[in-house]
């Protein structure tokens, strides 16, 4: 009798503290999205007032600055764009390589993953000046393409990295299984294994485009006319007055919230495979 | 499949309309100034709006120089015209900027003027626009004041025997001081507590007066908001209540200013034995030799300097015009309040104006983290001030000496590199 009370006091105090960690991993997340939120929506005074609500009042003046502010639209268009492009190249670049790191044996593999992960060895700044130097001699600068090739380097080593686990999880005997049923190594990547590590390419996908949204130097440096939304108003935000910052950076947040909370479905799916 | 066949088609063609798209007449406007996002607003459709097609961009120091650096290398560029701080430019090869002589304009002051030239014999920036350093005050911390001290004509005693009344009365430490990483609490050392203490910046740098000096400021931090190593922007702090008294430059306490006008007095920085030690705050405009249209870049420099562009200046960003003009009745508090404050400063018989660190070219970060560190040194980590003076005193002389940079105002004239005495 008293074994099984015990047993439900521990189950009865497992849950408590499961639910805790839930409840509290979540407020990690949402209580500073909550709290950028509230004062986005707050009057300047109400922002540099003291004690805080946590009600917003729903003043809108800071986000209106913002509505009338030119070139924002433009900006988050560009943001979009390189964002985009640096997904769908790093990916296109990325996932072979992880293949080939996965499947094959060849000389040098070792060096090759390490050289991977050196094009995140070096700060941008100082890789800034010489590339855009050559860029501005080749035609590349202050266009969208350019930008996204920066960002495609900075994100390849996680597009490898990502897919080199996930195809290392796939037993070669699926593929060699549908080798003997008359699939050709590129129709058996395409009908078994592209199924297969989809959510962790959409997984790598996602990794490129936040990389890509948040740098800022180089977009700052390569781009002029085509700035990115993060070139065009982060690295201005932190000389701005209170209530502009938080207004702006509740608009650098929610565009990447909406693009990870529209893929989410992918990445469950991912983590499904993971614990299979 | 079809997906991603389609996705890379949009990645091969989007960046070839835009490339296409970029290629209009704007003239590039690259500005470290005017950087908050509502003074942006105001460069781009109040003052530049009767300029053609500017493209006005504001940065970071960093991105700014490093866009700057990749033209000149490459030969050709985008950027028109150029806006910055004196020490920006003075830390450039004047040869990579255009002469600008034959432009007809420069600034009713003859010491820009001649700062503008960076050591050579032309202007190779124009003088744009000024600020300074001033006080401000939450007017509920007026009734401390100590007897007999007049706001306008404080002493550094004075002004320390204010706070700790603020301090005593409120139970908080209610001065406020611009340490944070990017306040500019260097200025402060450079062109108010040294020369109002030493008359010197450079010579006097480890001087017993300097001793003295570190030892009043020791005093003043006793009364000071200890988050202020966290304060950039001291408008902030005023609105906030964190700090009742402060110094900052004006354009950093304008929003207190223009937000609630009532609440908020502007004054004269404190005079020390030395006298009233202030510093002025110089940006100018250039254009680099790389801009792709070089009359389109001049005719906007020129825009910059007319008397209703500088006014519109004025009210965009609250620096001052360095041209004479005809200052209308309304303007914002913040200006009105500043511009006072400044004029009293300026127009005080102990008046001594410290000039902005000149000839120190690429060394002028490097001379104001001599006193940055100075300060974290002494204040934040409670060294000896004897010992770190002499210490630091080694770095700003082989600075000096790698210059050559001769002193400058309220340091008496040398031959040659200023010696630290």
């Amino acid at each position: 009798m008293s074994t099984s009370l015990s047993n439900t006091s521990t189950v009865r105090a497992g849950r408590w503290v499961y639910g805790a960690s839930v409840a509290l991993l979540c407020a990690w997340v949402l209580v500073p999205i909550y709290l950028l939120l509230v004062n986005t929506l707050s009057s300047p005074a109400a922002v540099s007032g003291f004690p805080k609500s946590f009600v917003p009042e729903f003043d809108t003046a800071s986000l209106e600055f913002f509505a009338g502010f030119s070139g924002m639209v433009s900006a988050l268009i560009n943001s979009i764009y390189v964002a985009a492009i640096t997904m769908v190249l790093s990916i296109v670049i990325g996932a072979p390589a992880g293949y080939a790191l996965s499947r094959f044996d060849f000389k040098g593999k070792e060096l090759f993953r390490l050289l991977i992960l050196l094009t995140r060895a070096f700060p941008l700044p100082l890789l800034a000046l010489p590339l855009t130097v050559m860029f501005i001699q080749v035609g590349l600068d202050d266009t969208i393409f350019g930008l996204a090739l920066v960002h495609t380097t900075l994100a390849i080593p996680f597009a490898v990295l990502i897919t080199f686990s996930l195809f290392s999880g796939i037993p070669v005997e699926l593929e060699e299984a549908s080798w003997t049923l008359g699939c050709t190594r590129l129709t058996g990547f395409r009908y078994v294994v592209l199924p297969l590590i989809l959510p962790g390419i959409t997984a790598s996908a996602i990794f490129a485009f936040v990389i890509s949204w948040n740098e800022v130097f180089a977009a700052a440096v390569l781009t002029i006319e085509n700035r990115t939304l993060t070139a065009f108003l982060l690295q201005n935000l932190d000389t701005s007055p209170l209530h502009l910052k938080f207004a702006g950076g509740f608009i650098l947040v929610v565009p990447a919230l909406v693009f990870i909370f529209a893929v989410r479905k992918y990445l469950f799916a991912m983590w499904g495979i993971a614990n299979r | 499949m079809k997906t991603i066949k389609s996705k890379l088609a949009l990645a091969i063609a989007l960046p070839a309309a835009i490339i296409a798209n970029a290629a209009s007449a704007d003239v590039l406007f690259w500005s470290t100034q005017a950087k908050p996002v509502q003074e942006q607003q105001a460069m781009r459709e109040q003052v530049l709006a009767g300029a053609g097609t500017v493209d006005y961009q504001a940065n970071d120091g960093g991105p700014w120089l490093t866009r700057l650096q990749a033209e000149l290398e490459a030969g050709s560029g985008s950027i028109g015209v150029l806006g910055a701080l004196h020490g920006d430019y003075a830390a450039m090869d004047a040869a990579d900027l255009v002469d600008l002589s034959d432009l007809g304009v420069e600034s009713n002051s003859a010491t820009f003027n001649n700062l503008a030239k960076l050591g050579e014999s032309s202007l190779q920036y124009i003088p744009w626009m000024q600020a300074s350093y001033i006080m401000a005050a939450n007017k509920e911390a007026l009734q401390y004041l100590p007897e007999g001290a007049n706001i306008d004509a404080l002493t550094y005693d004075q002004l320390i025997a204010w706070a700790a009344n603020v301090h005593e009365a409120t139970g908080e430490p209610k001065f406020g001081f611009p340490a944070g990483p990017k306040g500019l609490k260097h200025r402060f050392f450079q062109g108010y507590l040294y020369p109002s203490f030493t008359d010197g910046v450079v010579r006097t740098f480890a001087s017993d007066k300097a001793v003295g000096a570190w030892e009043k400021f020791l005093e003043l931090w006793e009364h000071t908001n200890p988050a202020s190593t966290n304060f950039s922007f001291l408008q902030e702090q005023l609105l906030s209540g964190d700090a009742w008294i402060a110094f900052d430059h004006t354009s950093r306490l304008a929003q207190a200013f223009n937000e609630r006008p009532d609440d908020f007095v502007a004054f004269p920085a404190p005079a020390g034995p030395e006298g009233r030690g202030f510093m002025p705050v110089l940006a100018g405009v250039a254009i680099p030799r790389t801009a792709p249209d070089m009359d389109a870049a001049k005719e906007l420099v020129q825009h910059m300097l007319k008397p209703e562009t500088q006014i519109a200046t004025l009210r965009a960003t609250n620096f001052f015009p360095v041209v004479d003009v005809n200052l209308p009745g309304d303007l914002p508090p913040a200006v009105a309040a500043a511009g006072n404050a400044v004029a009293k400063m300026s127009s005080s018989s102990d008046a001594n104006p410290g000039l902005l660190p000149a000839g120190l070219g690429s060394k002028g970060g490097d001379f104001s983290k001599v006193y940055s560190d100075t300060f974290e040194r002494i204040v934040l980590a409670g060294q000896d001030i004897r010992m770190v003076l002499d210490d630091q005193k080694g770095k700003l002389a082989a600075i000096m000496n790698e210059t050559g940079a001769p002193c400058w105002a309220p340091d008496a004239p040398s031959e040659g590199a200023c010696p630290v005495e």
